[in-house]
Protein backbone atom coordinates (compact mmCIF):
# COMPACT_ATOMS: atom_id res chain seq x y z
CA UNK A 1 0.00 0.00 0.00
CA UNK A 2 2.99 2.51 1.20
CA UNK A 3 4.61 1.59 -2.43
CA UNK A 4 1.45 2.25 -4.44
CA UNK A 5 1.25 5.87 -2.81
CA UNK A 6 4.91 6.24 -3.09
CA UNK A 7 4.42 5.53 -6.89
CA UNK A 8 1.34 7.63 -7.22
CA UNK A 9 3.39 10.96 -5.51
CA UNK A 10 5.99 10.07 -8.56
CA UNK A 11 3.39 9.93 -11.23
CA UNK A 12 2.05 13.25 -9.92
CA UNK A 13 5.56 14.96 -10.02
CA UNK A 14 6.80 13.11 -13.83
CA UNK A 15 3.15 14.32 -14.44
CA UNK A 16 3.70 18.17 -13.19
CA UNK A 17 7.08 18.44 -15.08
CA UNK A 18 5.34 16.81 -18.43
CA UNK A 19 2.02 18.70 -18.29
CA UNK A 20 4.56 22.07 -18.11
CA UNK A 21 6.08 20.73 -21.60
CA UNK A 22 2.36 19.52 -23.00
CA UNK A 23 0.13 22.58 -22.47
CA UNK A 24 3.08 24.77 -24.10
CA UNK A 25 3.10 22.25 -26.82
CA UNK A 26 -0.49 22.46 -27.13
CA UNK A 27 -0.97 26.37 -27.17
CA UNK A 28 1.52 26.30 -29.56
CA UNK A 29 -0.29 23.75 -31.96
CA UNK A 30 -3.88 25.12 -31.62
CA UNK A 31 -2.50 28.99 -32.49
CA UNK A 32 -0.26 27.90 -35.34
CA UNK A 33 -1.79 24.52 -36.39
CA UNK A 34 1.40 22.41 -37.08
CA UNK A 35 3.89 19.96 -34.15
CA UNK A 36 6.64 22.40 -32.77
CA UNK A 37 9.13 19.66 -31.68
CA UNK A 38 11.78 22.07 -31.44
CA UNK A 39 9.62 22.63 -28.19
CA UNK A 40 12.22 20.31 -26.26
CA UNK A 41 15.21 23.53 -27.16
CA UNK A 42 13.45 25.73 -24.73
CA UNK A 43 14.21 22.97 -22.02
CA UNK A 44 18.09 22.52 -22.76
CA UNK A 45 17.98 26.20 -23.28
CA UNK A 46 16.70 26.67 -19.91
CA UNK A 47 18.81 24.07 -18.12
CA UNK A 48 21.68 24.74 -19.70
CA UNK A 49 21.99 28.12 -18.87
CA UNK A 50 20.95 27.32 -15.42
CA UNK A 51 24.03 25.51 -15.45
CA UNK A 52 26.23 27.91 -16.67
CA UNK A 53 25.23 30.61 -14.90
CA UNK A 54 24.64 29.04 -11.30
CA UNK A 55 27.23 25.95 -11.80
CA UNK A 56 29.55 27.16 -13.25
CA UNK A 57 29.84 31.07 -13.16
CA UNK A 58 28.75 31.22 -9.46
CA UNK A 59 25.71 33.64 -9.93
CA UNK A 60 23.09 34.19 -7.69
CA UNK A 61 20.58 31.49 -8.08
CA UNK A 62 17.59 33.60 -8.72
CA UNK A 63 19.36 35.93 -11.71
CA UNK A 64 20.60 32.48 -13.04
CA UNK A 65 16.84 31.36 -13.33
CA UNK A 66 14.99 34.53 -14.05
CA UNK A 67 18.13 34.67 -17.27
CA UNK A 68 17.21 30.70 -18.26
CA UNK A 69 13.41 31.35 -18.43
CA UNK A 70 14.30 34.54 -20.41
CA UNK A 71 16.48 33.11 -22.80
CA UNK A 72 14.24 30.00 -23.22
CA UNK A 73 11.33 32.46 -24.24
CA UNK A 74 13.39 33.66 -26.78
CA UNK A 75 14.84 30.59 -28.46
CA UNK A 76 11.14 29.63 -28.97
CA UNK A 77 10.59 33.06 -30.35
CA UNK A 78 13.36 32.87 -32.90
CA UNK A 79 12.58 29.55 -34.20
CA UNK A 80 9.20 30.86 -34.89
CA UNK A 81 10.72 34.25 -36.49
CA UNK A 82 13.48 32.58 -38.61
CA UNK A 83 12.49 28.78 -39.01
CA UNK A 84 8.71 28.58 -39.39
CA UNK A 85 7.72 31.69 -40.24
CA UNK A 86 9.68 31.60 -43.57
CA UNK A 87 8.53 28.31 -44.33
CA UNK A 88 4.97 29.13 -43.26
CA UNK A 89 5.41 32.14 -45.83
CA UNK A 90 6.48 29.73 -48.91
CA UNK A 91 2.97 27.56 -47.54
CA UNK A 92 4.95 24.68 -46.56
CA UNK A 93 2.99 21.66 -45.30
CA UNK A 94 2.79 20.37 -42.05
CA UNK A 95 4.96 17.98 -42.51
CA UNK A 96 7.47 20.08 -43.58
CA UNK A 97 7.59 22.16 -40.54
CA UNK A 98 7.64 18.58 -38.64
CA UNK A 99 10.77 17.44 -40.38
CA UNK A 100 12.18 20.50 -39.63
CA UNK A 101 11.34 20.69 -36.09
CA UNK A 102 12.70 17.51 -35.52
CA UNK A 103 15.98 18.54 -36.88
CA UNK A 104 16.24 22.23 -35.21
CA UNK A 105 16.01 19.35 -31.80
CA UNK A 106 18.95 17.43 -32.82
CA UNK A 107 20.60 20.60 -34.16
CA UNK A 108 20.25 22.34 -30.51
CA UNK A 109 20.63 18.84 -28.94
CA UNK A 110 24.37 18.11 -30.80
CA UNK A 111 25.12 21.21 -29.76
CA UNK A 112 24.79 21.35 -26.46
CA UNK A 113 26.95 17.72 -26.65
CA UNK A 114 29.35 19.11 -28.47
CA UNK A 115 30.20 22.47 -26.41
CA UNK A 116 29.46 20.76 -22.79
CA UNK A 117 29.85 17.27 -23.51
CA UNK A 118 27.57 14.19 -23.17
CA UNK A 119 27.69 13.80 -19.61
CA UNK A 120 25.14 14.52 -16.88
CA UNK A 121 25.80 17.69 -15.07
CA UNK A 122 24.54 18.32 -11.22
CA UNK A 123 23.23 21.88 -11.02
CA UNK A 124 24.37 21.11 -7.17
CA UNK A 125 21.58 23.46 -5.81
CA UNK A 126 21.43 21.97 -2.29
CA UNK A 127 19.22 24.37 -0.10
CA UNK A 128 16.34 22.09 -1.84
CA UNK A 129 17.22 18.78 -1.17
CA UNK A 130 15.61 17.94 2.46
CA UNK A 131 13.51 15.30 2.29
CA UNK A 132 10.01 14.63 4.23
CA UNK A 133 8.46 11.62 5.38
CA UNK A 134 4.44 11.63 5.20
CA UNK A 135 3.50 8.72 6.36
CA UNK A 136 5.16 6.30 4.27
CA UNK A 137 6.10 8.52 1.32
CA UNK A 138 9.22 10.40 1.08
CA UNK A 139 8.64 13.36 -1.29
CA UNK A 140 11.76 16.07 -1.37
CA UNK A 141 10.98 19.88 -1.43
CA UNK A 142 11.87 20.42 -4.54
CA UNK A 143 8.78 17.59 -5.53
CA UNK A 144 7.01 19.95 -3.77
CA UNK A 145 8.22 23.33 -5.53
CA UNK A 146 6.98 21.49 -8.72
CA UNK A 147 3.78 20.06 -8.03
CA UNK A 148 2.76 24.04 -6.70
CA UNK A 149 4.53 26.00 -9.16
CA UNK A 150 3.01 24.12 -11.86
CA UNK A 151 -0.72 24.06 -10.45
CA UNK A 152 0.15 27.60 -10.11
CA UNK A 153 1.46 28.12 -13.54
CA UNK A 154 -1.83 26.34 -14.74
CA UNK A 155 -3.97 28.19 -13.01
CA UNK A 156 -2.25 31.53 -14.19
CA UNK A 157 -2.52 30.34 -17.87
CA UNK A 158 -5.89 30.03 -17.54
CA UNK A 159 -7.07 32.63 -16.52
CA UNK A 160 -4.72 34.41 -18.97
CA UNK A 161 -6.36 32.20 -21.73
CA UNK A 162 -10.03 33.27 -20.47
CA UNK A 163 -10.10 36.51 -18.65
CA UNK A 164 -7.75 38.97 -20.61
CA UNK A 165 -7.68 40.39 -23.98
CA UNK A 166 -4.63 38.95 -25.37
CA UNK A 167 -5.94 35.77 -24.02
CA UNK A 168 -8.94 35.93 -26.02
CA UNK A 169 -7.41 36.59 -29.08
CA UNK A 170 -5.71 33.61 -28.85
CA UNK A 171 -8.24 31.35 -28.51
CA UNK A 172 -10.49 33.41 -30.97
CA UNK A 173 -7.25 32.51 -33.72
CA UNK A 174 -7.11 28.95 -32.08
CA UNK A 175 -10.88 28.42 -32.95
CA UNK A 176 -10.84 29.93 -36.40
CA UNK A 177 -7.90 31.82 -38.10
CA UNK A 178 -9.63 33.82 -40.84
CA UNK A 179 -12.81 34.81 -38.79
CA UNK A 180 -10.18 36.10 -36.00
CA UNK A 181 -8.20 37.93 -38.39
CA UNK A 182 -11.48 39.85 -40.33
CA UNK A 183 -12.48 41.18 -36.55
CA UNK A 184 -9.08 42.48 -36.52
CA UNK A 185 -6.86 40.05 -34.31
CA UNK A 186 -3.29 40.09 -36.11
CA UNK A 187 -2.66 36.19 -35.72
CA UNK A 188 1.20 36.75 -36.41
CA UNK A 189 1.10 38.51 -32.88
CA UNK A 190 -0.46 35.80 -31.39
CA UNK A 191 1.58 33.44 -32.75
CA UNK A 192 4.08 35.34 -31.26
CA UNK A 193 2.44 35.51 -28.27
CA UNK A 194 2.07 31.55 -27.84
CA UNK A 195 5.89 30.86 -28.96
CA UNK A 196 6.75 32.83 -26.00
CA UNK A 197 4.45 31.73 -23.38
CA UNK A 198 4.69 27.98 -24.58
CA UNK A 199 8.32 28.36 -24.17
CA UNK A 200 8.40 30.07 -21.44
CA UNK A 201 6.35 27.04 -19.68
CA UNK A 202 8.83 24.70 -21.35
CA UNK A 203 12.00 26.82 -19.78
CA UNK A 204 9.85 26.28 -16.27
CA UNK A 205 9.80 22.31 -17.32
CA UNK A 206 13.77 22.63 -17.79
CA UNK A 207 14.47 24.61 -14.91
CA UNK A 208 12.94 21.86 -12.24
CA UNK A 209 13.83 18.48 -14.35
CA UNK A 210 17.50 20.12 -13.65
CA UNK A 211 17.28 20.61 -9.96
CA UNK A 212 15.06 17.10 -9.85
CA UNK A 213 17.71 15.56 -11.67
CA UNK A 214 20.43 16.20 -13.89
CA UNK A 215 21.09 18.42 -17.22
CA UNK A 216 21.85 16.14 -20.25
CA UNK A 217 21.42 16.78 -23.79
CA UNK A 218 18.94 14.14 -24.52
CA UNK A 219 16.49 16.26 -21.96
CA UNK A 220 14.97 17.63 -24.42
CA UNK A 221 14.20 15.06 -26.70
CA UNK A 222 13.29 13.32 -23.87
CA UNK A 223 10.70 15.60 -22.65
CA UNK A 224 9.67 16.91 -25.79
CA UNK A 225 8.34 13.40 -26.83
CA UNK A 226 6.42 13.15 -23.19
CA UNK A 227 4.95 16.39 -23.55
CA UNK A 228 3.57 15.28 -27.02
CA UNK A 229 2.76 11.86 -25.65
CA UNK A 230 0.60 14.03 -23.57
CA UNK A 231 -1.21 15.95 -25.47
CA UNK A 232 -1.93 13.02 -27.72
CA UNK A 233 -3.66 11.00 -24.60
CA UNK A 234 -5.70 14.19 -23.35
CA UNK A 235 -6.21 15.78 -27.00
CA UNK A 236 -4.02 17.98 -28.38
CA UNK A 237 -6.97 20.85 -29.06
CA UNK A 238 -7.27 21.52 -25.80
CA UNK A 239 -4.75 22.70 -23.31
CA UNK A 240 -6.17 21.41 -19.74
CA UNK A 241 -6.99 17.95 -22.00
CA UNK A 242 -3.41 17.77 -22.46
CA UNK A 243 -2.09 18.59 -19.14
CA UNK A 244 -4.60 15.71 -18.15
CA UNK A 245 -3.10 13.52 -20.52
CA UNK A 246 0.38 14.63 -18.95
CA UNK A 247 -0.73 12.84 -15.40
CA UNK A 248 -2.05 10.38 -16.67
CA UNK A 249 1.20 9.69 -18.67
CA UNK A 250 3.22 10.05 -15.58
CA UNK A 251 1.12 7.94 -13.54
CA UNK A 252 1.33 5.06 -16.22
CA UNK A 253 4.74 4.87 -16.73
CA UNK A 254 5.46 4.92 -12.93
CA UNK A 255 2.68 2.04 -12.54
CA UNK A 256 3.53 0.36 -15.29
CA UNK A 257 7.13 -0.41 -13.62
CA UNK A 258 5.78 -1.67 -10.67
CA UNK A 259 4.94 -4.65 -12.81
CA UNK A 260 7.50 -4.47 -15.51
CA UNK A 261 11.58 -4.08 -15.70
CA UNK A 262 12.20 -0.19 -15.07
CA UNK A 263 13.79 0.10 -18.85
CA UNK A 264 10.18 -0.03 -20.28
CA UNK A 265 9.47 2.95 -18.31
CA UNK A 266 10.15 5.09 -21.51
CA UNK A 267 8.43 2.31 -23.86
CA UNK A 268 5.04 2.75 -22.28
CA UNK A 269 4.53 5.97 -23.16
CA UNK A 270 5.48 5.46 -26.61
CA UNK A 271 3.39 2.32 -27.30
CA UNK A 272 0.80 4.30 -25.49
CA UNK A 273 1.55 7.23 -28.30
CA UNK A 274 1.28 4.86 -31.24
CA UNK A 275 -2.05 3.35 -29.85
CA UNK A 276 -3.67 6.66 -29.13
CA UNK A 277 -2.61 8.13 -32.80
CA UNK A 278 -3.94 4.67 -34.14
CA UNK A 279 -7.00 4.64 -32.32
CA UNK A 280 -7.89 7.60 -30.58
CA UNK A 281 -6.43 10.24 -32.48
CA UNK A 282 -8.35 13.16 -30.72
CA UNK A 283 -7.18 12.06 -27.45
CA UNK A 284 -9.77 11.74 -24.56
CA UNK A 285 -10.55 15.15 -23.66
CA UNK A 286 -11.12 17.49 -26.68
CA UNK A 287 -14.31 17.52 -27.38
CA UNK A 288 -15.46 18.00 -31.32
CA UNK A 289 -13.10 18.79 -33.50
CA UNK A 290 -11.29 15.84 -35.70
CA UNK A 291 -7.92 15.45 -36.98
CA UNK A 292 -8.30 15.29 -40.39
CA UNK B 1 46.01 3.30 -47.47
CA UNK B 2 43.38 5.07 -49.19
CA UNK B 3 42.38 2.35 -51.38
CA UNK B 4 40.88 0.34 -48.28
CA UNK B 5 39.24 3.26 -46.85
CA UNK B 6 37.72 4.12 -50.70
CA UNK B 7 36.27 0.90 -50.50
CA UNK B 8 34.83 1.88 -47.24
CA UNK B 9 33.18 4.53 -48.20
CA UNK B 10 31.65 3.10 -51.21
CA UNK B 11 30.29 -0.06 -49.01
CA UNK B 12 28.63 2.76 -47.26
CA UNK B 13 27.44 4.12 -50.56
CA UNK B 14 25.77 1.22 -51.57
CA UNK B 15 23.80 0.31 -48.86
CA UNK B 16 22.50 3.70 -47.85
CA UNK B 17 21.39 4.19 -51.66
CA UNK B 18 19.01 1.27 -51.43
CA UNK B 19 18.15 2.64 -47.93
CA UNK B 20 17.57 6.18 -49.64
CA UNK B 21 15.88 5.03 -52.88
CA UNK B 22 13.01 2.93 -51.20
CA UNK B 23 12.13 6.06 -48.75
CA UNK B 24 12.16 7.90 -51.74
CA UNK B 25 9.75 5.69 -53.36
CA UNK B 26 7.09 5.47 -50.67
CA UNK B 27 8.09 9.71 -49.68
CA UNK B 28 8.44 10.62 -52.85
CA UNK B 29 6.72 8.44 -55.70
CA UNK B 30 3.56 7.94 -53.36
CA UNK B 31 3.20 10.91 -50.92
CA UNK B 32 3.28 8.80 -48.08
CA UNK B 33 5.27 10.74 -45.37
CA UNK B 34 6.48 7.79 -43.68
CA UNK B 35 9.01 8.47 -40.71
CA UNK B 36 9.49 5.30 -39.73
CA UNK B 37 11.77 3.94 -42.08
CA UNK B 38 14.78 4.11 -40.48
CA UNK B 39 13.00 1.39 -38.07
CA UNK B 40 12.15 -0.95 -40.86
CA UNK B 41 16.22 -0.31 -41.84
CA UNK B 42 16.78 -1.40 -38.29
CA UNK B 43 14.30 -4.69 -38.35
CA UNK B 44 16.04 -5.42 -40.90
CA UNK B 45 19.59 -5.36 -39.62
CA UNK B 46 18.50 -7.44 -36.58
CA UNK B 47 16.59 -10.14 -38.18
CA UNK B 48 19.54 -10.82 -40.35
CA UNK B 49 21.69 -10.81 -37.43
CA UNK B 50 19.37 -12.68 -35.09
CA UNK B 51 19.00 -15.54 -37.83
CA UNK B 52 23.14 -15.78 -39.20
CA UNK B 53 23.97 -15.72 -35.41
CA UNK B 54 22.17 -18.43 -34.69
CA UNK B 55 23.67 -20.38 -37.82
CA UNK B 56 21.09 -19.48 -40.66
CA UNK B 57 22.93 -19.05 -43.76
CA UNK B 58 23.63 -15.21 -45.62
CA UNK B 59 21.38 -15.96 -48.10
CA UNK B 60 18.20 -17.11 -46.20
CA UNK B 61 19.12 -14.47 -43.45
CA UNK B 62 19.14 -11.69 -45.81
CA UNK B 63 15.78 -12.66 -47.99
CA UNK B 64 14.00 -12.96 -44.29
CA UNK B 65 15.17 -9.64 -43.37
CA UNK B 66 13.53 -7.78 -46.46
CA UNK B 67 10.32 -10.32 -46.15
CA UNK B 68 10.03 -9.75 -42.09
CA UNK B 69 10.32 -5.49 -43.12
CA UNK B 70 7.84 -5.51 -45.92
CA UNK B 71 5.24 -7.10 -43.64
CA UNK B 72 6.42 -4.18 -40.63
CA UNK B 73 5.87 -1.92 -43.44
CA UNK B 74 2.92 -3.35 -44.82
CA UNK B 75 1.05 -3.01 -40.74
CA UNK B 76 2.49 0.00 -40.65
CA UNK B 77 0.26 1.16 -43.77
CA UNK B 78 -2.60 -0.78 -42.48
CA UNK B 79 -2.84 0.26 -39.34
CA UNK B 80 -2.58 3.73 -39.70
CA UNK B 81 -4.79 3.57 -43.23
CA UNK B 82 -7.60 6.16 -41.51
CA UNK B 83 -4.67 9.15 -40.84
CA UNK B 84 -3.74 11.50 -43.36
CA UNK B 85 -0.97 14.15 -44.16
CA UNK B 86 0.82 14.58 -40.44
CA UNK B 87 -0.90 12.42 -38.29
CA UNK B 88 0.18 10.02 -40.77
CA UNK B 89 4.05 11.47 -40.19
CA UNK B 90 3.57 11.08 -36.32
CA UNK B 91 1.61 7.59 -36.39
CA UNK B 92 5.22 6.35 -38.48
CA UNK B 93 7.52 8.43 -36.03
CA UNK B 94 5.70 6.91 -33.07
CA UNK B 95 6.08 3.32 -34.87
CA UNK B 96 9.96 4.20 -35.25
CA UNK B 97 9.67 4.84 -31.42
CA UNK B 98 7.73 1.98 -30.26
CA UNK B 99 10.41 -0.51 -32.36
CA UNK B 100 13.46 1.05 -30.65
CA UNK B 101 12.13 0.90 -27.35
CA UNK B 102 11.48 -3.11 -28.27
CA UNK B 103 14.90 -3.37 -29.60
CA UNK B 104 16.07 -1.80 -26.49
CA UNK B 105 13.77 -3.93 -24.19
CA UNK B 106 13.31 -7.09 -25.12
CA UNK B 107 17.07 -8.26 -23.92
CA UNK B 108 16.29 -12.12 -24.31
CA UNK B 109 16.29 -11.60 -27.88
CA UNK B 110 17.93 -8.38 -28.71
CA UNK B 111 20.70 -8.21 -26.01
CA UNK B 112 19.16 -4.43 -25.12
CA UNK B 113 21.67 -1.51 -25.26
CA UNK B 114 24.95 -3.25 -25.75
CA UNK B 115 23.23 -4.60 -29.53
CA UNK B 116 24.66 -7.66 -31.38
CA UNK B 117 28.08 -8.47 -31.67
CA UNK B 118 30.21 -10.69 -33.68
CA UNK B 119 27.73 -11.02 -36.76
CA UNK B 120 29.31 -12.99 -39.35
CA UNK B 121 30.77 -12.22 -42.35
CA UNK B 122 28.23 -13.39 -45.23
CA UNK B 123 29.07 -16.96 -46.95
CA UNK B 124 27.66 -17.03 -50.70
CA UNK B 125 28.49 -20.62 -52.40
CA UNK B 126 30.55 -22.05 -49.52
CA UNK B 127 32.75 -18.84 -49.99
CA UNK B 128 33.21 -16.74 -46.91
CA UNK B 129 33.05 -12.86 -48.27
CA UNK B 130 35.72 -11.49 -45.52
CA UNK B 131 37.72 -9.00 -47.58
CA UNK B 132 35.77 -5.51 -48.04
CA UNK B 133 36.54 -6.03 -51.18
CA UNK B 134 34.46 -8.81 -52.13
CA UNK B 135 32.06 -7.27 -49.76
CA UNK B 136 32.19 -4.39 -51.99
CA UNK B 137 31.25 -6.20 -55.33
CA UNK B 138 27.99 -8.06 -53.34
CA UNK B 139 27.06 -4.90 -52.17
CA UNK B 140 27.05 -3.34 -55.97
CA UNK B 141 25.54 -6.02 -57.25
CA UNK B 142 22.63 -5.83 -54.68
CA UNK B 143 22.38 -2.05 -55.14
CA UNK B 144 22.45 -2.16 -58.72
CA UNK B 145 19.85 -4.42 -58.82
CA UNK B 146 17.36 -2.82 -56.25
CA UNK B 147 17.19 0.60 -58.03
CA UNK B 148 16.99 -1.09 -61.28
CA UNK B 149 13.93 -2.74 -59.71
CA UNK B 150 12.81 0.64 -57.83
CA UNK B 151 13.42 2.38 -61.11
CA UNK B 152 10.99 -0.08 -63.55
CA UNK B 153 8.61 0.14 -60.66
CA UNK B 154 8.29 3.95 -60.58
CA UNK B 155 7.87 4.10 -64.24
CA UNK B 156 5.58 1.22 -64.78
CA UNK B 157 2.05 1.68 -65.06
CA UNK B 158 1.57 1.15 -61.00
CA UNK B 159 4.58 3.60 -60.87
CA UNK B 160 2.40 6.14 -62.62
CA UNK B 161 -0.96 5.24 -60.28
CA UNK B 162 1.65 5.72 -57.04
CA UNK B 163 2.40 9.63 -58.32
CA UNK B 164 -1.15 10.13 -59.22
CA UNK B 165 -2.33 8.84 -55.42
CA UNK B 166 0.48 11.44 -54.20
CA UNK B 167 -0.87 14.45 -56.09
CA UNK B 168 -4.59 13.54 -56.45
CA UNK B 169 -6.17 10.48 -53.82
CA UNK B 170 -9.52 11.94 -54.04
CA UNK B 171 -9.32 12.10 -57.75
CA UNK B 172 -7.90 8.58 -58.44
CA UNK B 173 -10.20 7.14 -55.73
CA UNK B 174 -13.11 8.74 -57.89
CA UNK B 175 -11.63 7.02 -61.02
CA UNK B 176 -12.52 3.54 -59.17
CA UNK B 177 -9.04 2.73 -58.01
CA UNK B 178 -8.18 1.41 -54.63
CA UNK B 179 -5.67 3.47 -53.48
CA UNK B 180 -5.40 2.00 -49.62
CA UNK B 181 -4.09 -1.15 -51.86
CA UNK B 182 -1.17 1.00 -53.64
CA UNK B 183 -0.40 2.22 -50.44
CA UNK B 184 0.32 -1.60 -49.15
CA UNK B 185 2.28 -2.58 -52.22
CA UNK B 186 4.69 0.52 -52.05
CA UNK B 187 5.47 0.06 -48.59
CA UNK B 188 5.39 -3.83 -48.98
CA UNK B 189 8.49 -3.24 -52.13
CA UNK B 190 9.59 -0.49 -50.24
CA UNK B 191 9.74 -2.35 -46.44
CA UNK B 192 11.87 -5.14 -48.61
CA UNK B 193 14.58 -2.92 -49.59
CA UNK B 194 14.27 -0.86 -46.28
CA UNK B 195 15.11 -4.67 -44.76
CA UNK B 196 18.06 -5.84 -47.49
CA UNK B 197 19.80 -2.66 -47.09
CA UNK B 198 19.33 -3.12 -43.05
CA UNK B 199 20.84 -7.08 -43.72
CA UNK B 200 23.47 -5.02 -45.72
CA UNK B 201 24.97 -3.15 -42.46
CA UNK B 202 24.56 -5.52 -40.08
CA UNK B 203 26.66 -7.79 -42.05
CA UNK B 204 29.07 -5.08 -42.95
CA UNK B 205 29.71 -3.18 -39.87
CA UNK B 206 29.31 -7.19 -37.69
CA UNK B 207 27.44 -4.87 -35.05
CA UNK B 208 24.50 -3.43 -34.15
CA UNK B 209 22.65 -1.62 -31.02
CA UNK B 210 19.39 0.59 -31.24
CA UNK B 211 20.84 4.14 -30.96
CA UNK B 212 21.57 3.22 -34.65
CA UNK B 213 18.04 2.98 -36.04
CA UNK B 214 16.93 6.01 -34.18
CA UNK B 215 16.02 9.79 -34.17
CA UNK B 216 19.87 10.64 -35.39
CA UNK B 217 19.82 8.01 -38.58
CA UNK B 218 16.46 9.06 -39.17
CA UNK B 219 17.48 12.63 -39.60
CA UNK B 220 20.40 11.45 -41.91
CA UNK B 221 18.23 9.32 -44.20
CA UNK B 222 15.41 12.13 -44.54
CA UNK B 223 18.67 15.07 -45.11
CA UNK B 224 19.90 12.39 -48.03
CA UNK B 225 16.44 11.74 -49.89
CA UNK B 226 15.77 15.50 -49.46
CA UNK B 227 18.60 17.10 -50.17
CA UNK B 228 18.66 14.49 -53.59
CA UNK B 229 15.31 15.48 -54.04
CA UNK B 230 11.87 14.41 -53.83
CA UNK B 231 10.51 11.67 -56.76
CA UNK B 232 14.16 11.61 -58.15
CA UNK B 233 16.33 7.84 -57.64
CA UNK B 234 19.02 9.62 -59.29
CA UNK B 235 18.69 12.60 -56.96
CA UNK B 236 18.41 9.92 -54.01
CA UNK B 237 21.93 8.46 -55.18
CA UNK B 238 23.85 11.19 -55.52
CA UNK B 239 22.88 12.75 -52.23
CA UNK B 240 23.68 9.44 -50.89
CA UNK B 241 27.65 10.30 -52.96
CA UNK B 242 27.89 13.73 -51.14
CA UNK B 243 26.68 12.90 -47.72
CA UNK B 244 28.52 10.05 -46.68
CA UNK B 245 31.38 11.29 -48.50
CA UNK B 246 31.08 14.38 -45.99
CA UNK B 247 30.40 11.86 -42.84
CA UNK B 248 33.01 10.09 -43.89
CA UNK B 249 36.35 12.22 -44.59
CA UNK B 250 34.95 14.43 -41.50
CA UNK B 251 36.74 11.60 -39.58
CA UNK B 252 39.95 13.11 -40.33
CA UNK B 253 39.97 16.17 -39.33
CA UNK B 254 42.23 17.03 -36.65
CA UNK B 255 39.42 16.99 -33.71
CA UNK B 256 38.69 14.39 -30.53
CA UNK B 257 35.45 12.28 -31.76
CA UNK B 258 33.51 14.06 -29.35
CA UNK B 259 33.43 16.84 -31.27
CA UNK B 260 33.38 15.50 -34.50
CA UNK B 261 30.03 13.02 -33.97
CA UNK B 262 27.92 16.29 -32.98
CA UNK B 263 29.46 18.36 -35.49
CA UNK B 264 28.77 15.98 -38.28
CA UNK B 265 24.92 16.08 -36.85
CA UNK B 266 24.82 20.01 -36.96
CA UNK B 267 25.70 19.74 -40.30
CA UNK B 268 23.53 17.49 -41.38
CA UNK B 269 20.43 19.72 -39.47
CA UNK B 270 21.82 22.75 -40.71
CA UNK B 271 22.15 21.42 -44.47
CA UNK B 272 18.34 19.80 -44.03
CA UNK B 273 16.83 23.22 -42.61
CA UNK B 274 18.46 25.74 -45.70
CA UNK B 275 17.24 23.36 -47.94
CA UNK B 276 14.07 23.23 -46.47
CA UNK B 277 13.47 26.93 -46.48
CA UNK B 278 15.36 27.95 -49.85
CA UNK B 279 15.03 24.68 -51.86
CA UNK B 280 12.28 22.45 -50.92
CA UNK B 281 12.80 20.96 -54.41
CA UNK B 282 16.19 19.52 -53.76
CA UNK B 283 18.94 18.79 -55.91
CA UNK B 284 17.07 17.07 -58.68
CA UNK B 285 13.59 16.98 -57.10
CA UNK B 286 10.78 17.20 -59.79
CA UNK B 287 8.17 18.57 -57.65
CA UNK B 288 8.32 20.26 -53.91
CA UNK B 289 7.89 18.37 -50.75
CA UNK B 290 4.05 18.32 -49.83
Amino acid sequence: MSLLLQVIVNGLIAGSIYALVSCGFSLIYNTNRFMHFAHGVSVLVSGYILFTLFTLLNFNFYFALISSLVYSSFIGFLIFRIVYLPLQNRKASNVILLIASISLLLLFQNLLQMIYGANVKDIGFTDIKIGYEIGDVIITQNQIIILIISIILFVSLFLFMNKTKLGKNMRAVSENKELASIVGINSKKVSDLSFFIGSFLGGIAGVLISLEQNVTPYMGTMLTIKGFTSSIIGGIFSVPGSILGSYILGLAENLGILYLPSGYKDAISFVLLFLFLLLKPNGLFSSKRRVN
Amino acid sequence: MIFPYLIHILILIGIYSILSVSLNLVLGYSGLLNLGQIALFGIGAYTSALLSTNGVPFVVSFILAGIISAIFGLLLVFATKKLKGDYFALASLGFAFVIYSLLLNLKEITNGPLGITSIPKPTLFGFIIKENFYFLLLVLIICIISIYIINKIVNSGFGKLLSAMRDNELGLKVLGKNTSKLKYKAMLISGFFAGISGSLYAHYIGYIEPNTFYLTELIFILTIVIIGGIASIKGSVISTFLIIAISETSRFLPFPSSIVGPARQIVYSVILLIILIFKPRGLYGRIDLE
